[in-house]
């Protein structure tokens, strides 16, 4: 009997202990004092470095870093879990900020788990990006985060391979001969005839189609529909790969990055600048790299890649932390300037943009040749739009990519590999009709 | 005269079995709230629509079973999903077994053998029981690495003209699969040979010297003596390893990255079943695990009755002349 009573005793604790920081919650969020404990949801290290780097805690503030993959959807599901549990959690275990990509910060936004930043003193400046705003707002116009950069992509290509394929490597030369698709792939035909691939994944140009699509994948009426553009995408590699312009390898495989090493045989790369820090470490690396090797021009059609949004998540106790954050990466031009000069970031603040685009002094030398790339960055993003997003494109895309390279590679022909894909579809959002 | 007597009745009805029951009690607890009531729950659950789409819960709606009927309707070219993976995983889980158990029998039976008298066994127990100590995810990155387009081995083989650039480990059914059955073979076999080796010390050594004085050779005695006196152990193995090998999971999804390439022909029930848990879609989740649950039993039913009919039958003989 004794032995029942103790576990009676434990349940009723266990009861008790949910009870009463359900009880605290409520108290902490009516008092104005500020939390101890500062919660962000990430992905990766990226945006951690900066944080470290360049904001300073309050004193008092220790900031607790929940690090989740993306792959599969897992950093979702995570982040999930925690933003449906947000009302019950403990005041410091609420999350108070987290990190959302292009691909489906729709889904948070447009959601109640995250709250208006007007509300916690932060106005949105004239500086930042026009498309970054209206992708951190919900269908009434309402901002609930910022990003701290601006992601337009360019072409980044390798000096000695153009001057060997083109007989140039001047950036405005080299635009002229790829200016559009056409001319692309005719000059990865002459790569390939001196030995060289074009781009080194099956994937690498899919974000410059997928970012123009004309229709989002998933309609009003929840229906799948692949756009023209998806479409070209498929053509255009089924050609690349045939031909051999490009590898069967993943954007993110080593056997692509492999191909930025000094000896590697691929000319172009698709990225945005934070593609130099997170791909392209091994073209800087200090032995096999080849730093100064690189310049980049904006490639047969202009897009966007990624982008990291922070945003404020509604139950917060540290809101005034939330917004010296938000103005720290978005208005602080010191850090902003700092963010280009020591980080080779592009910021999300015109005005930073505008002083490093019109300096004669800058130049890109921690991987490109000195080249000022801030002012072919800028050329491009002004006109970014925010358009055609849904909910659902990180696992589509994703989906879409990981099924078709199982035919790229020849492993399936192309019926069984969508067919793979649509059945993917099938178990991982029950409700696109497709 | 009557009064001590009853006294010392009481006391021979003095019962220590609640101790027995207080002790197990803590495993039956914790097994009723946390296997017991979510075996049930998922069962229940199974005739229930509910998923998230995004953050919005959608259901729980009951829907009877049409869970099951989406799981054993034919897709478009006519394969029923859920029979191709479970076809998948026992593939996988025979050709990792089978070595599996016969090196196993082969290791217990050199490392009993008195003959033999194997010195510094306790070094080689511990060396082949070393792989399992390795989380199953590490091992399995382990192999991806190794194998990778850009991996060591792929180097080596290139290096010695096997095969060329474009070849790919990951883009062949057999050679998925064999590298899965591998694993699985490295992580078990070691346990296998442990628990079987206790089976024959169990045995009682004098039926091997008897045999022996008989004139039986190392063979007969193996499948003589050893391997009937062995065989409630043996199908014990057999069964759990085969639970184990129905619920494979996690090293074919970190070695294909949850894909089961090629063509999803390494992708197995538990694969599946997480597929669906993405957006925790616990309705056709529950339905898998049903169906995973009855592959089981059956299996194990059916193994149990094969390999112990076999042992039963020494013992009839034995009934028939009592009676």
């Amino acid at each position: 009997m004794k032995k029942v009573f103790v576990v009676l005793m434990v349940i009723a604790m266990v009861f008790l202990a949910v009870s009463c920081s359900k009880g605290k919650t409520e108290t902490a969020t009516k008092a104005t004092t500020q939390g101890k404990v500062f919660n962000i949801y990430a992905w990766n290290e990226e945006f951690k470095g900066f944080f470290e780097k360049y904001y300073t805690v309050p004193e008092g503030v220790t900031v607790n870093w929940i690090i989740n993959p993306s792959d599969n959807g897992i950093y979702q599901s995570k982040l999930d879990e925690a933003l449906l549990n947000q009302a019950n959690a403990a005041a410091d275990d609420k999350i108070d900020m987290f990190l959302a990509e292009a691909d489906y910060i729709g889904k948070y936004v447009d959601s109640e788990y995250t709250m208006d930043i007007s509300k916690i003193g932060f106005t949105n400046a004239s500086t930042q990006y026009e498309y970054t705003i209206k992708a951190a707002s919900d269908s009434n116009g309402v901002c609930k985060g910022v990003s701290f950069q601006c992601c337009p992509a360019a072409v980044i290509y390798r000096k000695s391979i153009a001057k060997d394929v083109l007989g140039t490597d001047n950036p405005a030369e080299v635009q002229a001969l790829i200016d559009t698709w056409e001319k692309f792939d005719a000059v990865a035909a002459q790569a390939k005839a001196k030995g060289y691939y074009m781009t080194a994944s099956f994937a690498e140009t899919f974000r410059t189609f997928s970012n123009n699509c004309t229709k989002p994948w998933v309609d009003a009426n929840d229906k799948l529909q692949f756009d023209d553009m998806i479409n070209a995408w498929i053509d255009q590699t089924e050609n690349y790969i045939k031909n051999g312009y490009t590898l069967t390898a993943g954007v993110w495989d080593q056997e692509k990055t492999n191909q930025m090493f000094k000896d590697g045989k691929t000319m172009c790369f698709f990225g945005p600048a934070w593609y130099y820090n997170f791909c392209m470490t091994n073209a800087m690396d200090p032995v096999q790299g080849c730093v100064g090797d690189w310049c980049i021009v904006k490639g047969p059609q202009a897009y966007f890649w990624g982008g990291t949004w922070l945003l404020a998540a509604t139950g917060s106790d540290n809101t005034e932390m939330l917004k010296d954050i938000f103005e720290t990466f978005t208005k602080n031009e010191d850090v902003c300037s700092k963010l280009v000069s020591n980080e080779n970031q592009f910021p999300n603040n015109t005005k930073v943009v505008e002083k490093f685009a019109n300096d004669p002094t800058y130049g890109n030398t921690a991987i490109l040749d000195g080249q000022n790339d801030i002012a072919v960055f800028a050329g491009l993003a002004k006109d970014i739009k925010w358009e055609n997003h849904t909910n659902y494109d990180q696992l589509l895309n994703e989906g879409l990519q990981n099924k078709l390279q199982e035919y790229f590679k020849g492993t399936v022909d192309k019926e069984t590999a969508m067919k793979n894909f649509y059945q993917y579809i099938k178990e991982t959002y029950p409700s696109i009709k497709l | 005269m009557d009064h001590p007597r009853r006294k010392l009745t009481r006391k021979k009805s003095i019962s220590y079995a609640k101790w027995g029951y207080i002790f197990i009690a803590p495993f039956f607890i914790t097994y009723l709230f946390f296997t017991l009531i979510p075996q049930f729950l998922t069962v229940y659950n199974s005739f229930f629509e509910s998923y998230r789409v995004g953050l919005k819960q959608i259901g729980p709606t009951f829907v009877g079973f049409r869970n099951y009927a989406d799981l054993f309707s034919p897709d478009s070219s006519g394969t029923v999903l859920i029979l191709k993976y479970a076809w998948n995983t026992l593939v996988i889980w025979f050709i990792g077994a089978l070595p599996q158990f016969v090196v196993a029998l082969l290791l217990a039976v050199l490392f009993t053998s008195t003959r033999l008298n194997i010195r510094g066994q306790g070094f080689f127990k511990t060396v082949i029981y070393m792989p399992n100590l390795i989380m199953a995810a590490a091992f399995s990155m382990l192999f991806f690495t190794l194998f990778s387009r850009v991996g060591p081995i792929q180097a080596l083989l290139e290096q010695w003209g096997v095969v060329d650039q474009s070849f790919d480990f990951f883009s062949y059914k057999v050679t998925v699969r064999g590298m899965i059955a591998l694993m699985n073979f490295l992580m078990w076999f070691g346990n296998t040979t442990i628990v079987l080796m206790a089976g024959i010390m169990g045995i009682d050594q004098t039926l091997f010297e008897a045999a022996k004085i008989d004139g039986a050779n190392s063979v007969q005695v193996f499948f003589r003596v050893t391997m009937p006196l062995l065989m409630p152990i043996f199908v014990y193995c057999l069964i759990t390893a085969m639970i184990g090998g129905v619920q494979m999971f996690d090293v074919p999804q970190i070695l294909t990255k949850g894909s089961g390439q090629p063509n999803e022909t390494a992708r197995t029930l538990v694969m599946y079943l997480n597929g669906y848990l993405t957006n925790k879609n616990y309705g056709m989740a529950g339905a898998i695990s049903v169906i995973i649950f009855i592959i089981t039993g059956v299996l194990g039913g059916f193994v149990y009755k094969m390999l112990s009919a076999q042992y039963k039958t020494d013992k009839t003989p034995h009934r028939r002349a009592r009676g």
